[in-house]
């Protein structure tokens, strides 16, 4: 599986408040961290639908990142532990999907922690790199999409 | 659909071009089918840039825009701005965080510019799924509704009076001025507190300002229903069987009144007739009947009262219960606290053990307007001689209060500083388990009692290891923790307990919808960043309700509640809200629940007769857990929608 050359392509998902703001924090001291993490910007950590990591992997994701505010510090008050909650049931559908869960990351990061996304990226980019491409595997989620709502 | 969308792409001034070259991207991005033009602009932020964009959005005429710049959180409301200025609505139009999240961070020219064009393509596919939104326009009340007259809720009121703002201000109690108008003094600086607080009182019932307030004492707020801008407001107040407008304050009732009972304002160690003052100087000025001890409840013709009053007509033994009903735009809760129960203690002897006391009894016994004039006596008339302070009473332990009031030690020391002044040959013990005296005033009170050589500090461990006994002609306290036993005999025992919830705290947040927290005290939106805002919009929270505090917090939280509603709330003009709302699709809902349970604000209600969830537009703030929560997948998350957020996914892999 282990291909040198091989580039994953990770989507990130990050609350607008705290750990968009980190990475944004990352960017502002220009610390370079790999350019494999695509970001998607919801207001909150709450509002990320398992159906969107699936999606994600079954678009051909090799990896999917939902990063949140630290518990106790969520801009909405709870949505974060929404997400965290959510976050468990993840892994364990990942799994019944035969998708490795270490594809799957959920931390929190808030917007001082500029250092800890840049390692949050790095060791994510690394992990999936040694995974390889998701591949095929993402056929099997084909039957995922039947169930998206359509709001 | 068409080539409608037009990409404008910010250099920022090289800082953006020196690491990503807008050539790669715009052969790129021309190839996308949505795309009708690639603009670069050397700095779109400056004057020129944002008058070049607008100028070319007008005549170029896109129907949506992509933006690729710096972070949205630094020029995204910039650009929104300007577009407000063409012929795009504000939310179509999407930014691409090239500087931030590219430039700025991937070392690599080449895969700088394709994660650029990545995020580009995201954008354009979500941007065509955008869809025009406007501010959320509402209606509101300039008048606002205070809940209690202590010192939080009389600076709020006073604060909204002066600018001119109505004002109901509900006070449970016949008088004004909350606890500390029934202290003799107020720590750290002993002044006293009717007088400290005279001022403000004077200015609520008589100065300038106080036209725009209508105070309604012994009353209370028994229903609020609405939002934020739109309360309506049920307010009963009980009859006080005296026309305040005619009474000119000479409480020649009282002296004619044959009834006694015991006194609710002096904890009890007196009595007061049926009809007369709270309590000495208590204002407004007025006497109050209480029915409940009135010899004419009993069925007694009793009317000496009404015979000894001088101005015909002013004592109304037929009031009655008045049901006032009032729209206000926001709510202040300044409702105050209670003090933890000293009878939890047993073997504290309060109650029971006569000499002990709690801060609150003792504040009525060392007040002038006391049952004691003022005299500090211990039982048997006497002058105590021997006097224990002990603080912490049910804090910094997890069986009762976990938490410090930070209040009670300047309490201890402001009993001891009056004791002294009144006995100055006492000794007084305090037994402590921590001594707490923040505040830059504070520290001298502290040093003024440790150095007192007749005063005595002993640490204990545990309140359960302190017993106060009733030993013949004394009262004994005793640490039995330890090896040694410690303590000594008494005259006085004053016990200080923590700051608590009040008793009426739940039954207000139910009414309110106002949650509380594991304190059981109002529960803030944040507690830091908007410590006087409750997690419903409109409804503030000033004074010690929602935290233990002292009068100088309490009045600054009176201030900070009154100018969030002068800031937010302008008479005449509407207030407009960010439309990224929830909203369920009309007729799809299910039924389930699951969104309400799941909602931060309580911005969402069930409607029974339609069996369908409903979003208050005002109340929801937008975070979408509701969103994607709902198993039916029929809330929309306005501006972030699940379409919206598919199409980015799929720019990004595409």
């Amino acid at each position: 599986m282990s291909d040198t050359t091989f580039e994953p392509r990770i989507v990130g998902f990050l609350c607008n408040w705290c750990s968009y703001a980190g990475a944004d924090k990352a960017g502002s001291a220009q610390t370079p961290y790999p350019p494999n993490v695509h970001v998607v910007k919801v207001m909150c950590s709450g509002r990320v639908e398992p159906e969107f990591i699936l999606d994600a992997f079954r678009q051909g994701a090799d990896g999917v990142l939902v990063l949140a505010c630290h518990p106790g510090d969520c801009h909405y008050k709870e949505g974060n532990y929404r997400a965290l909650s959510r976050s468990v049931m993840m892994r364990e559908l990942l799994e019944q999907f035969s998708i490795d869960a270490r594809r799957y990351r959920f931390d929190f990061v808030s917007a001082g922690e500029g250092e800890k996304f840049v390692e949050i990226i790095g060791s994510m980019v690394r992990d999936v790199k040694a995974l390889g491409p998701l591949g095929s595997l993402a056929n099997r989620l084909g039957g995922a999409k039947a169930h998206h709502a359509t709001v | 659909m068409g080539a409608t969308v037009g990409v404008y792409f910010c250099h920022c001034g090289g800082i953006i071009t020196e690491k990503i070259d807008p050539e790669v991207v715009r052969a790129a991005v021309l190839r996308l089918p949505e795309v009708a033009y690639f603009t670069p602009i050397s700095l779109l932020c400056s004057e020129d840039g944002l008058g070049e964009l607008t100028r070319d959005i007008l005549a170029r005429a896109p129907e949506r825009v992509v933006i690729a710049a710096c972070s949205p959180r630094e020029h995204e409301r910039t650009f929104k701005r300007a577009l407000a200025g063409t012929t795009v609505n504000p939310y179509l139009m999407q930014m691409v965080n090239i500087r931030e999240q590219v430039a700025w961070v991937v070392d690599d020219p080449a895969a700088a510019a394709e994660k650029a064009v990545a995020g580009i393509r995201s954008a354009v596919r979500r941007v065509a799924r955008n869809l025009p939104l406007r501010n959320i326009e509402i209606e509101t009340h300039e008048e606002t509704l205070v809940i209690g007259a202590g010192p939080a809720g009389m600076q709020a009121a006073l604060t909204l009076a002066v600018a001119g703002r109505p004002v109901v201000l509900v006070e449970k109690a016949p008088m004004i001025g909350g606890l500390p108008v029934r202290y003799e003094a107020v720590a750290p600086n002993m002044e006293c507190g009717p007088c400290m607080l005279e001022p403000m009182m004077d200015q609520l019932l008589h100065g300038d300002a106080a036209r725009h307030i209508e105070l309604l004492t012994m009353a209370e707020v028994t229903a609020v229903k609405g939002f934020l801008g739109n309360f309506e407001v049920t307010i009963r107040q009980a009859p006080r069987f005296v026309d305040a407008s005619a009474c000119i304050g000479c409480s020649m009732c009282a002296d004619a009144c044959p009834a006694r009972a015991p006194h609710p304002y002096n904890c009890g160690f007196d009595t007061r007739p049926a009809i007369a003052m709270p309590f000495l100087g208590a204002l407004p000025n007025l006497p109050y009947l209480d029915p409940a001890t009135c010899l004419r409840t009993t069925g007694e013709d009793c009317r000496l009262c009404e015979q000894a009053c001088p101005v015909p007509g002013t004592i109304r033994l037929d009031d009655r219960e008045k049901v006032i009903e009032r729209t206000v735009g926001s709510v202040i809760v300044a409702t105050g606290a209670g003090l933890y129960d000293c009878g939890v203690f047993p073997q504290l002897g309060h109650g029971r053990v006569p000499g002990v006391y709690s801060s609150l009894e003792f504040e009525r016994l060392s007040s002038p307007s006391g049952p004691t004039a003022g005299q500090i006596v211990a039982p048997g008339d006497k002058a105590p001689e021997r006097v224990a302070i002990v603080h912490c009473v049910g804090s910094l332990d997890a069986a009762h209060q976990d938490y410090c009031s930070g209040v009670c030690c300047q309490v201890a020391f402001k009993f001891n500083h009056l004791v002294r002044h009144r006995c100055p040959e006492a000794h007084i013990t305090h037994f402590h388990r921590e001594l707490t005296m923040p505040g830059k005033e504070a520290g001298r009170l502290l040093a003024h009692n440790l150095e007192d050589e007749r005063n005595t500090f002993v640490r204990y461990e545990r309140l359960d290891d302190l017993r106060i006994s009733d030993a013949p002609g004394a009262r004994r306290v005793e640490i039995m923790g330890g090896a040694t036993v410690r303590g000594g005999e008494f005259d006085l025992v004053l016990l200080c307990p923590a700051m608590t919830p009040g008793a009426d705290t739940k039954a207000i947040g139910a009414m309110l919808d106002v949650a509380t927290d594991r304190w059981g005290f109002f529960e803030e939106l944040h507690t830091r960043m908007s410590p006087t805002s409750s997690k419903v919009a409109g409804i503030h929270l000033a004074g010690t309700c929602h935290g233990p505090k002292d009068i100088p917090q309490s009045i600054a939280d009176g201030l900070a509640a009154s100018a969030s509603i002068l800031a937010s709330i302008t008479p005449g003009k509407k207030m407009e809200l960010e439309p990224i709302r929830a909203s369920v699709l009309e007729g799809r809902c299910s039924g389930c629940r699951v969104c309400l349970s799941v909602c931060p604000y309580r911005a969402i209600s069930f409607d029974e007769a339609a069996q369908s969830a409903s979003i208050s537009q005002v109340i929801c703030q937008g975070c979408g857990t509701c969103v994607a929560a709902c198993p039916s997948g029929v809330i929309a998350g306005a501006h972030f929608t699940s379409e919206q957020i598919y199409a980015e996914i799929g720019g990004i892999l595409a």
